[in-house]
């Protein structure tokens, strides 16, 4: 499979300062991202997520380690060509628009005159700032700002986006517009790598995870491989039957106070649905519980200083 | 250096006009230059031959500080500023070499600091004119001095600023400033003066013969006497660009390759 992104064996120690320590960001990380997916970056805080994305970009330096993208060197500028990046909470110079903005970006890029013009009225309908076009920044919200963030990172129309905490700051409609956008990229062939907190922004989104822990990639795979199915089924009611009327199997427990949700273990699901059926429950569906992208997680890295998203 | 690669530090270096006529820190420099040169006429003085010159010197004296604050000032915020709000990553993030921005934003500075000379000029000549009926051209040489000294003090300042803070950065600026106007006379006899500790001479003459002498630069007091003992020809002028030209040149590399390697 063509990769985009290929890390090996990524190390970086930041210096403390005087009298202290050294800080181990990254301990020998490995990542590959494919071309045409969306992979998610996952870590507790100060596991080296940003730092990693840095290093993509070329604004750090690791101190040993290789980074290949698109076959050549992280450093070299021309690869950025192909590559858009969102940096975390993006700031920009307030006294400038949109419009003058993203122009700036596309010259640095080098594009046309012509095409910035172009690209940059799509880009901010695209990201729903066309009206906002031409008013200075400096009254914008942080959802906004955002917005105008990833505005920037797409106009060079890049092959490859990088993205951090691309839903930070934003309200729950303004998620729901990355994430359609976030969508229609990916649908459009575009190769995404996201760090993101959002847990459930990274299964709707993203084809596979890579959990970063102490500066290293202790899980990594496609998320229908690693979220695996568990022995134990969720029974949905679409009437419930009589509050302690019913006598359940020893596994079974409802999963929520109206009664309208049953987990129950593989070997007692018969049991079970015979007895709610007998009392008359009329049953919705059945299914096999997965494990969620949080279950898996706590997992590999345990609740230790994790922070789920909301 | 190819045609995008000019029209990258071309764009750098607009923005930093951009953002200089969006700092309220220009206006209040550049006006309150302005209104002391209008004011400048009320130095005490015996007969108005010697008016002019004093005014002269005492405006262009104003307009050399003016010129040196703008260039430490931008010099020294332009990188830590854009990196604690984090544009850095935004704008380094496209395809652009970190050289390129860093000239980009030296050239920008001294672009800024040429236009508020220039508007300074105007002021100048215009009220030369005014209040004593003297058209006075002559004056563009010191400004022109002025500007090639500033030009240094950016290549300082950046350098500084990109490892400290801003204010670190315009100290060092100053410090540099300084050693480099009492270079003439103070390393010198540092270095030279007999019974002086052998370690005062050894730092001394490294300064002497390191730091480039910016009282060369110093033109202000030829200019405003009318050129009457010494006249700033084109050569001198050239020569004063090509010291200018080569320190900045030194500073802008070492600069930039700090720049180039360190984490952001």
């Amino acid at each position: 499979m063509e990769t985009v992104l290929s890390i090996e064996d990524l190390h970086k120690e930041y210096s403390g300062g005087w009298r202290k320590p050294p800080r181990t960001a990254l301990a020998g990380l490995n990542l590959v991202v494919p071309r045409g997916k969306t992979i998610g970056l996952l870590g507790p805080n100060g596991a080296g997520k940003t730092t990693t994305l840095k290093c993509i970009m070329g604004l750090i330096r690791p101190q040993a380690g290789k980074i290949d993208l698109f076959g050549g060197e992280v450093t070299g500028a021309g690869v950025r060509k192909s590559i858009g990046f969102l940096p975390e909470q993006p700031y920009f110079d307030l006294y400038l628009t949109p419009r003058k903005l993203l122009a700036y970006y596309g010259r640095l890029s080098g594009m046309h005159e012509a095409d910035i013009a172009a690209r940059t009225a799509f880009l901010l309908n695209l990201v729903g700032m066309g009206e906002e076009a031409d008013l200075s920044m400096d009254k914008y919200s942080k959802g906004m700002l955002q917005r105008i963030g990833l505005a920037q990172a797409l106009i060079s129309q890049p092959e490859f986006l990088v993205l951090d905490e691309p839903s930070s700051g934003l309200d729950p409609l303004g998620k729901l517009q990355v994430r359609d956008l976030l969508l229609g990229l990916k649908g459009g062939g575009t190769t995404i790598l996201l760090s993101s907190h959002q847990l459930s922004e990274i299964e709707e989104i993203c084809d596979g995870v890579a959990i970063i822990h102490k500066g290293a990639n202790i899980a990594s795979g496609g998320l229908d491989e690693l979220l695996r199915p568990r022995e134990e089924y969720e029974i949905s009611l679409e009437k419930s039957p009589p509050p302690a009327a019913v006598e359940l199997p020893a596994s079974a427990s409802w999963a929520d106070p109206a009664q309208t949700r049953l987990l129950v273990n593989k070997g007692e699901l018969n049991e079970a649905l015979r007895s709610l059926l007998e009392r008359g429950a009329l049953v919705a569906e059945v299914r096999q519980r997965r494990m969620t992208l949080e279950e898996y997680f706590v997992e590999q890295v345990g609740s230790e200083g994790w922070e789920v998203g909301e | 250096m190819g045609g995008r690669g000019v029209r990258a530090i071309g764009t750098f270096a607009w923005s930093v006009v951009q953002d200089a006529l969006h700092r309220k820190v220009f206006y209040a420099i550049l006006a309150f230059t302005v209104v002391l040169i209008l004011f400048t006429p009320l130095i005490p003085s015996a007969d108005v031959g010697v008016q002019i010159d004093l005014m002269r010197e005492a405006a262009l004296g104003l307009t050399s500080i003016m010129a040196f604050l703008l260039a430490v000032i931008l010099g020294a915020t332009i990188i830590p500023g854009e990196l604690g709000r984090r544009t850095l990553y935004n704008t380094l993030s496209k395809s652009v070499r970190r050289w390129q921005y860093y000239l980009g934003k030296y050239a920008g500075i001294v672009l800024v600091v040429a236009t508020s000379l220039v508007l300074t000029f105007v002021v100048l000549i215009l009220f030369v004119l005014i209040r004593f009926g003297v058209f006075n051209p002559g004056l563009a040489k010191a400004l022109f001095a002025i500007l090639l000294e500033a030009a240094i003090l950016v290549s300082v300042a950046m350098l500084a600023s990109v490892y400290f803070s801003p204010l670190i950065g315009i100290l060092l600026t100053g410090l540099f400033y300084v050693a480099c106007h009492v270079k003439g006379d103070f390393l010198y006899r540092g270095m030279t003066g007999a019974g002086q500790n052998p370690v005062v001479k050894a730092i001394s003459g490294l300064f002497y013969y390191l730091l480039p002498n910016l009282e060369r630069f110093n033109i202000n007091e030829t200019i405003a006497h009318g050129e009457r003992v010494f006249e700033v020809g084109a050569v001198e002028l050239l020569l004063l660009f090509a010291i200018a030209a080569t320190f900045s040149a030194i500073f802008l590399y070492i600069g930039g390759y700090l720049f180039n390697r360190r984490d952001l």
